[in-house]
């Protein structure tokens, strides 16, 4: 090897994603242009727990710490909205919503990650503490019922995007509120690559290799671990956020723990290393659960229990990691 | 007059009631080297854990280029330039070699304005140019540890603190390591501490020694006034 | 209940119900360090065996010891089968537990369904203490955890298996050394635990209504009491974490709501861990 090679290095890393990546959204670009109906509509609820998924995925795969708390932070994004588009404010209220759903999250994971991880609390005690975030951030939303509408939920309108005086443009009907999620999770997806492989995504990913390692490197591994934390969660709830304004309704489950293992086992599933793994495992699963759950609801949860064990027990890298090996596999049959 | 590097006064470490290090007075001029060596459970690892901050000594100073940083956090020492390689080396073996030193020039305080030619200058230095695109893992014992001092260089290091660098090393690497030991201090002004138990190695560092015993600064002095020195070898054998 | 004995009353039923439902995770968790996320299932689990059994024709009692033992032999099944090739590696074993508790929450929606399920209470009607009025049943189960945990004490401190499992705890190379089996004895362990924490589920269940998601509700709170207590600490541990995230909560409740004082304690738990993380009565060896 020679410094041949070494420069090649140089060019950057090897093609990953992009092309499936790009196949992805240009397919579901083109879906309301060859069908319409119920598809058209429910899909953008799929793609927001895609973008959920990948914010678990940027903290667990990158970094390396597993939270239970996403759902939290979905709910949160949920509620900022919901409550914000109800007042009566100058500015575009939804515009407000989704700026505090952002500045919300990240506070609140920021606080909560320095407090956390610059004691060193990490791995299991993590996630017990993440767990215990997801059962407050219900129980908040159940108990300020005077905000929150409590057991009962929150109704929300869809958006309209404006642009000062010059853009008035409402997302009530189907298409539209199609291509605005559609463009907000390729936007979304596209920084977190581009995260993930800057000089910040590096490092943390060294976090994740060898933590004392970095530290004795001379970086401040908590101000990383909070600042991706952070990121997770604002990503988290910009997703809630517009789940709830596209659906409609908010309520205090969509916080709590249940969920937040959902999104978990999505991930362990779909593969935790990759983004776009996450973000197709997120559209993918939760799509065919919803499917399913018309079906036959407790044999396809018993159906995912078991994969999930599977993959966790002998496929950690998930489904994106079996398949390369796989199709090598095949590909060696004669 | 060459500046003093670092400079400790009376560094101490008890735990509990077991006194790991005591009252070690120790110095080094910037582009210096020194061993230090002496029987097991001499305090030589606790020494150097307190000068790279993992651990905080009970008394005493450490003053790096005049500051104090005994009660400094590990990655604010590393941060000025105080990098430590472990006795068993911690580098990051799911990553190939270049990004293991990758990560290193990231994470240094004064990144350069040419990351990759600087990687290269690295593997380069510690020798592991073909072995770049190799998994970490992968690597034998002896280019690991290389691989962990390559991460040092990485990372900006000018006090490079070295325990046990030639453990599981051939004479021939054994031999190599010193090489580059006195060539970057010779060629870039790098500084070094080095724990180490390898006569041969010892003796090819070419600097000063210094022998602890039960925690305590016992001798210190060249290579050829040590090695002579009667009760030097008698702590070895346990006579004193 | 506005007089401070009956408030304390309730916090001390309260508290040791939950040491009774953390007891298992104290074993599992807090002695061998095995992160059991399917805790919770076991308990549910313990539950539905006793509501069969007593639907069955089966004395309380009987149903409760056939319900533990049940539970005890799922646990048995799933260490071997799975649990035991991944003690060093807790994370996976956090996230297989939890698929474990995926199944078992399905196939009990599969077996029983999801409707409401209820026993009635063995020991109905109240105890008068004075002006205080303890429900007979709560009280009876209390005494039995305070015996259990001093059981439990007793194995560990006066037993040769407790001792052996002391050494495992405290020494993990050196036990291997001195001849131990280790598999055999986390084997024993984890199956203990299991059995406790069915058991747990089986006495509680007349308490509550029981539908699959029952054990949940101790799952993370178990947790944190065997965290918080200190793990390893059977006894003294067990009860002070349980205190702080069961008592204390009812005492919370006197100046709020009930989802408020849950709120209140949840983070309580959450600050103490992050400053005493090896728990109160902890010694800080993990």
């Amino acid at each position: 090897m020679s410094m041949a090679v070494v420069h090649g290095r140089a060019r950057g890393s090897r093609p990953g994603e992009e092309v499936p990546a790009a196949v992805l959204f240009l397919i579901l670009a083109a879906i309301p242009l060859v069908t319409s109906g119920y598809v058209v509509y429910i899909l953008p609820q799929y793609m927001l727990y895609g973008i959920l998924a990948m914010s678990l995925a940027l903290l667990w795969g990158n970094v390396g710490i597993l939270s239970f708390g996403q759902a939290a932070f979905f709910a949160l994004g949920g509620y900022a909205l919901g409550i914000a588009m109800k007042q009566p404010l100058g500015v575009n209220p939804a515009y407000v919503g989704l700026l505090v759903a952002l500045a919300a999250a990240a506070l609140v994971a920021g606080l909560v990650g320095w407090f956390l991880f610059s004691a060193g609390v990490r791995d299991s005690y993590f996630v017990l503490v993440t767990l215990a975030l997801s059962i407050i951030a219900e129980q908040i939303a159940v108990s300020q019922s005077q905000w929150t509408g409590g057991w009962n939920g929150l109704f929300l309108m869809r958006m309209t995007l404006t642009l000062g005086s010059a853009l008035e443009y409402p997302l009530y009907e189907d298409i539209p509120a199609y291509y605005a999620v559609l463009l907000v999770m390729v936007v979304t997806y596209t920084a977190l690559r581009g995260l993930t492989r800057s000089r910040f995504g590096k490092i943390l990913a060294g976090i994740r290799e060898n933590e004392s390692r970095m530290t004795s490197l001379g970086i401040s591994t908590s101000l990383y671990k909070t600042l991706a934390f952070s990121v997770s969660a604002a990503v988290a709830s910009l997703s809630g956020a517009l789940y709830g304004m596209h659906s409609g309704f908010v309520s205090p489950s969509l916080g709590g723990v249940l969920f937040s293992t959902e999104i978990v086992v999505w991930v362990a599933i779909a593969g935790r290393s990759s983004l776009l793994a996450a973000l197709i495992g997120g559209i993918a699963v939760s799509s065919i659960s919803n499917l399913m759950s018309a079906i036959t609801p407790q044999y396809w949860q018993l159906c995912i229990g078991i994969l999930f064990i599977v993959v966790i027990a002998y496929f950690r890298g998930g489904v994106a990691a079996a398949l390369p090996s796989l199709v090598e596999r095949f590909r060696s049959q004669p | 007059m060459t500046e003093t590097l670092l400079r400790i006064r009376g560094l101490s470490k008890s735990f509990g009631g077991v006194i790991a290090n005591a009252d070690v007075d120790f110095e080094l001029p910037a582009g210096g080297i020194a061993s230090i060596i002496g029987p097991n459970g001499a305090g030589k690892t606790t020494f150097i854990s307190m000068v790279s901050g993992h651990l905080k000594p009970t008394a005493g100073s450490i003053e790096f280029r005049g500051r104090d940083v005994t009660r400094l956090s590990v990655e604010k020492r590393a941060r000025l330039g105080i990098s430590r390689k472990f006795q068993t080396p911690s580098i990051f073996p799911n990553l190939s070699v270049w990004e293991n030193v990758e990560l290193a020039v990231l994470a240094s305080r004064r990144r350069p304005r040419d990351s990759v030619g600087r990687i290269a200058q690295v593997l380069d230095l510690v020798r592991l140019v073909e072995f770049a695109e190799y998994k970490a893992v992968s690597l034998s014992h002896g280019q690991r540890q290389w691989l962990e001092i390559g991460l040092l260089l990485g990372n900006d290091a000018d006090l490079l603190l070295l325990d046990e660098p030639t453990a599981g090393m051939t004479a021939a690497e054994t031999h190599a390591t010193a090489e580059l030991i006195r060539r970057l201090s010779r060629e870039l002004g790098l500084s070094a501490v080095i724990i180490e138990h390898d006569i041969q190695f010892i003796r090819d560092l070419r600097a000063p020694v210094t022998v602890l015993h039960l925690g305590r600064v016992f001798a210190q002095g060249s290579f050829e006034a040590i090695s002579a020195d009667e009760r030097v070898r008698s702590i070895y054998l346990g006579k004193a | 209940m506005g007089s401070f004995l009956g408030v304390f009353m309730d916090a001390t039923l309260i508290t040791l119900v939950l040491a009774l439902a953390a007891s298992g995770l104290a074993v599992v968790f807090g002695l061998i360090g095995v992160v059991n996320m399917g805790h919770g299932a076991f308990l549910t689990l313990g539950a539905y065996f006793t509501w069969a059994a007593t639907q069955a024709g089966l004395p309380f009692l009987l149903a409760v010891l056939v319900s533990a033992l049940a539970v005890g032999a799922v646990g048995l099944l799933l260490e071997i089968a799975l649990i035991r090739h991944f003690y060093d590696r807790p994370f996976e074993t956090l996230l297989l537990t939890w698929g474990m508790f995926l199944i078992i929450t399905e196939l009990i929606k599969i077996a029983f369904g999801t409707d409401f399920r209820n026993i009635a209470s063995p020991l109905p009607g109240t105890l008068s203490l004075g002006d205080l009025q303890i429900p007979a049943y709560r009280l009876v189960v209390s005494l039995f955890t305070i015996l259990l945990l001093l059981g439990l004490g007793l194995l560990l401190f006066r037993t040769s298996m407790g001792l052996r499992v002391r050494a495992l705890v405290q020494q993990q190379e050196s036990a291997a050394l001195l001849g131990l089996n280790i598999a055999l004895l986390y084997r024993q362990v984890f199956t203990l635990g299991a059995a406790l924490a069915g058991l747990a589920g089986a006495l509680i269940s007349p308490m509550l209504s029981i539908d699959p998601y029952i054990g949940n509700v101790f799952l993370v709170r178990s947790f944190f009491v065997v965290t918080l207590g200190g793990l390893g600490q059977i006894l003294g541990g067990t009860v002070v974490g349980s205190f702080i995230i069961g008592g204390s909560e009812t005492l919370f409740a006197l100046f709020s709501s009930q989802v408020v004082a849950q709120t209140i304690v949840f983070v309580l738990a959450i600050v103490l861990l992050r400053f005493r993380p090896t728990g109160l009565l902890g010694s800080g060896r993990r």
